[in-house]
C-alpha cells in the first residue's frame, strides 16, 4: 500500500469546552477546521489569542479528543489510533515544564525509557541531545534552576527523543532572547533539512512564521481563514502591493485604468499605485507612462508584511 | 531533502515487545527513585512518621500494660498503616509530580499506558514499604520486645504483599480523582488511605464497628490481611481463608482501579482537564 502524501489531514474538526457545575459555561475553539500537510513541510498555524491553535495542534498531538471530524497523521486516525501514532509524533511548547527536581539529562532519560528506548541507545541518543541543545554545561542543574531559554532548548530535546516524523511546536519562541530564538529557528529549519520531519508550529511572530513556513494557515475564531504560502496569502487577502512614482510631470489621467490598479492616490510629490502584484503591473506601468511621455523620477516598491495580512484577517 | 533514517522507535521495537514493556514501567520507577534521593522530605515519610507511629504506639501498649498478644494485635495496625500509605504515596506520585510540575501532557504523548505508570511507580513504593517494615520490625523488637516474624514467615509475606496491593489499589483511585477533579483533588492522596484503614480494623477487631461499617469493610482486602496476620499470632480468625479472599479481592480492585484511572484519562482529554494541569 502506498503512504499517503499527506502528513496531516483534518476534516471538519470540532470542539468545544464546558465548565462549571450548575452555570454551564461553553467555549467552541473550533468549528469546522479543515487542513491538509504535506509530508516534509513546514506549516505555520498563525491565529489571534484564543483562536484555536493550541486546540488544534493538541487534538493532533492525541492529547484533546475533538467532539466532531476527523484527524489522521500519517494516515492513522488520532482518536482510534492515539497509542500507535505517538510512536511517530512529538510535541513542544513555549511553556513546557517538567518535573522540576530533575536535571537536563534525567528528564530526557525519563521520556525516553517512555518512547521505549533503553541502555546504551538511550544514553547515545539522550548524549547527543544535550550536545545538539547545548546543554551539557548544565548538567548539574535542576529543571526549575534553568533559564528560559534553556527550558525551551530542553523541550525541544525531548520532542526529539523519539526522532518524531511528525512535530508539533506550539510558541517554540516565546518569550526568548532574539538570540536565541535565531539558533532555535535555526534548528527547527535544520530539523525538515536532516531528518525531513513535517513540522507544524502556531506562533505570533509573523517573520518567524515568514523565514520557516512553507505554508500557513489562518484561523481566526476556530475557523481556518486562510491557508498558502506567505505570498499567496497576501494576494488572496487582496492588501496589494504599493508602487511610489515621483512623476514628472504629474501623473496623467488614466493611470488609474490600467489593469491590476487596485487604487491610486495623489500625494503632495508622488502617488501610490495600489496593484494586485508589483512584479507584474511594475513594467506594465512603466511603459504606458514612458509611451504617454512622462518622466519617472523615483520609484519604490512595497511588498505588504505578513504582519498586514495578519491584521487583516485579525480584524 | 535527505531521506530519512529509521526511527529510534523501530530500532528499539527490535528489543521486543517485552523489553519495551519492562522499559516503559520501569521509567517511572526511575524517576520515583531519582526523586525519593534528592529530596529530604521523603526520607523523612520513609522515617520519621514510621518510627515516631512505631514509638508513640508502643509506648502506648506499655501505659496500657496490654499482653504481648494484644500489643502484636496493635503493633500490626500501625504497620500496616505506615506500609500502605508509604507504598500508595508512590502510586500516586506517578500524576501527583506531573500535577505539581505542571508537565501532565508530557507523558500522554509518549506511548504510555496506564499500568506501566501505575507498576512502575508501584515497585519503588514495595521497596519503600518494605524498608518502612524493616525500620518498624526493628524499633518493635528493640523497644518493645514485639517480635514480627512471630507470625511465621509465611504470613508476615502475604500479609506485607497484602498491604501493599491495597496500596496499589488506593494510589490507583487517588490518581484517578486527581485527573477527575485536579488539584483541587490532591489532599485526597494523603487522606484517601485512612478512611480505608479506618473500616478495616486497623487498631480494633472489625466486630467493635457498628453494622454498616462492617458491611463496608468486609468489602476491604486489607481487613482480611490484618485478620490473617493476627491469627498468626494466636488470635482467632473471623475468615476460613482471609489471605485468599483478600487477594480476591485485590485483584479485582487493581482491575477497576485500572479501568477508573484510564476512563480518567479519557475524560480529562475530552474535557481539556490534561491540558489544563499542563500548563
Amino acid at each position: 500500500m502506498l503512504a499517503s502524501p499527506l502528513a496531516v489531514e483534518v476534516r471538519d474538526l470540532a470542539k468545544t469546552f464546558r465548565s462549571g457545575w450548575l452555570r454551564r459555561r461553553e467555549t467552541e475553539a473550533l468549528r469546522g477546521a479543515n487542513l491538509r500537510v504535506e509530508r516534509g513541510a513546514i506549516f505555520g498555524l498563525l491565529g489571534p489569542n484564543g483562536a484555536g491553535k493550541t486546540t488544534l495542534l493538541s487534538i493532533l498531538a492525541t492529547l484533546l479528543l475533538p467532539d466532531r471530524g476527523t484527524a489522521t497523521i500519517l494516515g492513522h486516525d488520532v482518536v482510534r489510533d492515539a497509542f500507535a501514532i505517538r510512536r511517530r509524533l512529538n510535541m513542544a511548547s513555549g511553556n513546557a515544564s517538567f518535573v522540576w527536581s530533575l536535571r537536563p539529562a534525567e528528564v530526557l532519560s525519563f521520556y525516553g525509557r517512555l518512547y521505549g528506548l533503553r541502555g546504551r541507545a538511550l544514553r547515545v541518543r539522550v548524549g547527543e541531545l544535550l550536545e545538539r541543545f547545548e546543554l551539557l554545561p548544565h548538567l548539574k542543574t535542576e529543571y526549575n534552576e534553568l533559564s528560559t531559554g534553556l527550558k525551551q532548548r530542553l523541550a525541544l530535546a525531548k520532542a526529539l527523543l523519539n526522532d518524531p516524523e511528525v512535530l508539533f511546536l506550539d510558541e517554540p519562541t516565546l518569550g526568548l532572547d532574539p538570540d536565541v530564538s535565531i539558533r532555535i529557528r535555526g534548528q527547527i529549519a535544520e530539523l525538515r533539512r536532516e531528518r525531513g520531519t513535517t513540522i507544524i508550529l502556531t506562533t505570533h511572530y509573523m517573520r518567524e512564521a515568514e523565514e520557516l513556513c512553507d505554508r500557513i494557515a489562518f484561523i481566526k475564531g476556530g475557523r481556518i481563514l486562510a491557508e498558502g504560502s506567505a505570498d499567496d496569502l497576501k494576494r488572496q487577502i487582496r492588501i496589494g502591493d504599493v508602487i511610489s512614482l515621483r512623476l514628472e510631470p504629474a501623473a496623467p489621467a488614466g493611470l488609474a485604468g490600467l489593469p491590476g490598479m487596485m487604487q491610486l492616490q495623489a500625494r503632495r510629490d508622488h502617488v501610490e499605485c495600489t496593484v494586485d502584484s508589483s512584479e507584474k503591473r511594475l513594467p506594465e506601468i512603466l511603459r504606458w507612462l514612458a509611451d504617454h511621455g512622462v518622466l519617472v523620477r523615483d520609484c519604490q516598491v512595497h511588498e505588504p508584511e505578513l504582519e498586514e495580512v495578519f491584521v487583516e484577517l485579525a480584524r | 531533502m535527505s531521506s530519512r533514517a529509521e526511527p529510534l522507535s523501530a530500532v528499539s521495537s527490535r528489543a521486543g515487545w517485552w523489553g519495551e514493556e519492562w522499559v516503559r514501567l520501569t521509567a517511572f520507577a526511575y524517576r520515583n527513585l531519582i526523586m525519593a534521593r534528592r529530596n529530604v522530605f521523603f526520607l523523612f515519610e520513609l522515617t520519621f512518621w514510621p518510627g515516631v507511629a512505631m514509638i508513640s504506639h508502643g509506648l502506648l501498649t506499655r501505659f496500657l500494660d496490654l499482653t504481648p498478644p494484644m500489643t502484636a494485635f496493635i503493633l500490626v495496625g500501625t504497620v500496616a498503616l505506615s506500609a500502605v500509605q508509604v507504598c500508595q504515596l508512590d502510586v500516586a506520585y506517578a500524576v501527583l509530580f506531573d500535577i505539581w510540575s505542571k508537565s501532565m501532557k508530557h507523558q500522554f504523548l509518549t506511548p504510555v499506558r496506564i499500568h506501566h505508570l501505575a507498576l512502575g511507580s508501584w515497585l519503588v513504593g514495595v521497596g519503600r514499604g518494605v524498608i518502612v517494615w524493616a525500620l518498624m520490625a526493628l524499633i518493635g523488637s528493640q523497644a518493645f520486645g514485639f517480635d514480627f516474624l512471630g507470625a511465621g514467615q509465611l504470613h508476615v509475606t502475604m500479609f506485607l504483599l497484602g498491604c501493599f496491593m491495597t496500596a496499589l489499589v488506593i494510589g490507583l483511585l487517588v490518581c484517578a480523582l486527581v485527573l477527575l477533579f485536579g488539584t483541587r483533588a490532591e489532599t485526597s492522596a494523603w487522606a484517601a488511605v485512612n478512611f480505608f484503614v479506618m473500616l478495616s480494623g486497623i487498631y480494633y477487631p472489625v466486630s467493635v464497628l457498628p453494622g454498616w461499617a462492617q458491611a463496608l469493610s468486609a468489602g476491604i482486602p486489607l481487613t482480611y490481611f490484618l485478620d490473617g496476620v493476627r491469627a498468626g499470632y494466636g488470635f482467632p480468625s473471623a475468615y476460613a481463608h482471609p489471605f485468599a479472599i483478600g487477594f480476591a479481592l485485590s485483584l479485582l480492585y487493581v482491575i477497576l482501579a485500572h479501568w477508573a484511572l484510564a476512563a480518567a484519562v479519557t475524560r480529562s482529554r475530552r474535557t481539556g482537564l490534561l491540558l489544563k494541569v499542563s500548563e
